[in-house]
């Protein structure tokens, strides 16, 4: 057991295979119905971009509530490549990233010289601006939204059903978080905290805040544009500008602070507690906003490290008595 | 000489906060920076690490750099660093990754092997880990590694945030009002450790204090600050006797016929 523990401490994507080959059974094992697998893809899909919210809000500080619009550049970038070239997935998932990237430069200018709420008030305006773009362009088929996007095919295999697409979400997930871990726990994770905890003493300290600033917004932007084709080339693949609105972001914003802002697990917990009760209260549908407003609510007021921040606690506490033979409760 | 300064300005709309102040440190020495409140002290520091701008016509050297115009994670990675007034703690970091991340600018490996997650990444991680966890247990916090910052004491804030400035392993260090708020006890304490941890790393000082005794004990020299201008230099014991110094500290003799005016108003 301790030499498993030490390679995977080594080789940390030892750990990402494993995960790769429990969750590849999970549906022929568990699931009952194909609803489950089309649920479980959507899962994945918020953990990618609630993993890329956490780099940039939860670790940076950064107050971000445009992340929905970058999610749907990375959508629509796939389906008008698809629309106007008939480019498939694997041709439309990397430049959907790239061009998402770019857009999140652009989202991150601003915060240089915003804060907390102004910066904000000045990314909610970025995303709603890209969506209304969408909405009222002719280019992007505008309200009528882009249908019939195909499903990627691999070597003559067709990932054409929700439970033959749970294997493409579930690859492009795991890789995600595993870049998500592996830049939050190396000095990059640690830069950015700093960022967020004081800027100027980050600064003092030799950290280049505008540089890093910027970088959080890149990654961040880069996995809400891989999440945002993953969703467009989703069965039954079709996206509308209402797949993109400041709903979405609340609920993004929910997973993150739900699961703990700045916890390196974070957006995962989140992302899956919140899809899974998206669900589950979709008879409730005209409560589902009160349902996640009081979350982020409830949350900030007596969980502020969200679910990931108090189990921790649970643990450090426990190590802390065993260590010092102390109570330490504050 | 590590630190040069000439004609050294910097004003807040017309108050003139540093004024035309010429400073050297050579190196390997103490330096103790004294003042009443508002005198300019902290601007001074600020003003050497890059965090405000200078004024036209002014001019820092450190270490053979011209940092005059240098943004201050530029002057970091030159090897100066420094503390704040108000310690300016990462409250929401664990102790050690607060230490961890003072370690920035020496961290040897690049971006894109941090994304992709090499096995030597790791190590020099738990190498870099290692190395901060025993500068740690020198400031006596090992216990408290794990820990969120802001559940230390007063006195063990101060401690963290010396360990956090010292791990760049700097040439210059540059401490603002270390003590402050501490008992005499653990003033004297503080004062062992910095004066360790300055054998141990070779560091040049400068020390912003309000606790003249620190400063007199201390300090190989000292500089006296008053309304942005240097008023005085030398040893301790020179700048003691300083008229210049009392009368900025104490107010200003007067002679019989100067008392009598005063009291007839």
């Amino acid at each position: 057991m301790e030499k498993f523990k030490s390679i995977i401490r080594d080789y940390p994507f030892i750990a990402f295979i494993i995960a790769f080959v429990i969750l590849a059974f999970v549906p022929s094992v568990v699931f009952t119905d194909v609803y489950q697998s089309h649920l479980a893809t959507l899962i994945f899909v918020n953990i990618v971009v609630a993993a890329g919210l956490n780099i940039v809000k939860g670790y940076c500080g950064q107050v971000t509530v445009g992340h929905v619009g970058l999610f749907a550049v990375g959508s629509y970038t796939a389906g008008t490549l698809f629309l106007y070239l008939g480019l498939g997935f694997w041709a439309t998932l990397p430049i959907a990233i790239i061009v998402t990237a770019i857009f999140g430069v652009a989202m991150g200018i601003p915060s240089f010289r915003l804060e907390g709420p102004y910066l904000a008030l000045a990314t909610l305006g970025g995303g709603e601006a890209i969506r209304l773009f969408i909405e009222n362009g002719n280019f992007f088929r505008s309200t009528f939204g882009i249908s019939d996007i195909p499903t990627p095919s691999l070597m003559g295999y067709n990932f054409d059903s929700p439970d033959r697409y749970y294997f493409i979400s579930m690859t492009i997930m795991i890789i995600a978080v595993y870049f998500s871990f592996s830049i939050l726990r190396s000095g990059v994770g640690r830069a950015f905290m700093s960022i967020r905890e004081d800027p100027i003493c980050a600064a003092a300290a030799g950290i280049n805040v505008k540089k890093y600033k910027i970088l959080a917004f890149i990654l961040s932007a880069m996995f809400a544009g891989a999440a945002g084709a993953v969703y467009a080339h989703m069965p039954p693949g079709y996206i509308h500008p209402n797949n993109y609105t400041v709903i979405e972001m609340v609920t993004f914003l929910a997973m993150v602070v739900l699961g703990g802002l700045g916890h390196i697990w974070g957006g995962i917990i989140g992302a899956i507690v919140i899809t899974i009760v998206y669900d589950l209260t979709r008879p409730l549908y005209k409560y589902q906003l009160l349902i996640f407003g009081l979350t982020i609510v409830l949350t900030i007021l007596f969980m502020p490290k969200g679910l990931g921040g108090f189990i921790d606690r649970y643990f450090l506490e426990k190590r802390f008595k065993k260590k010092t033979g102390t109570e330490k409760t504050t | 000489m590590i630190l040069k300064t000439k004609q050294l300005s910097k004003s807040f709309g017309g108050l003139k906060a540093i004024n035309k102040v010429d400073f050297e440190l050579p190196k390997n020495e103490i330096r103790g920076i004294i003042g009443p409140n508002g005198s300019g002290k902290s601007t001074f520091f600020n003003l050497v690490s890059g965090i405000y701008d200078s004024d036209p016509g002014s001019y820092i050297e450190f270490d053979g750099h011209d940092i005059t115009f240098a943004p201050p994670h530029e002057i970091a990675t030159y090897g100066l660093s420094r503390t704040f007034q108000l310690l300016r703690l990462y409250q929401d970091m664990t102790v050690i990754d607060n230490v961890m991340s003072g370690y920035h600018t020496r961290v040897p490996y690049k971006f894109f092997d941090a994304v992709i997650g090499r096995k030597k990444i790791w190590d020099q991680e738990r190498a870099i880990k290692e190395e901060m966890m025993e500068l740690l247990s020198f400031v006596g916090l090992a216990d408290y590694a794990e820990l969120n910052a802001s559940e230390l004491s007063g006195g063990q804030r101060r401690l963290l945030v010396l360990a956090r400035a010292i791990a760049m392993k700097p040439k210059l260090l540059m401490l603002d009002e270390p003590a402050a708020g501490l008992s005499p006890v653990n003033v004297d304490n503080l004062m062992k450790i910095i004066m360790q941890l300055k054998e141990k790393y070779g560091l040049t000082l400068i020390i912003i204090e309000h606790i003249l005794k620190v400063v007199m004990d201390t300090c190989n020299s000292v500089t006296v600050f008053d309304h942005g201008q240097k008023i005085a230099e030398g040893t301790p014991a020179q700048v003691k006797d300083d008229n210049a110094v009392i009368e900025a500290y104490l107010g200003k003799k007067m002679d019989d016929e100067e008392m009598r005016k005063a009291l007839a108003v």
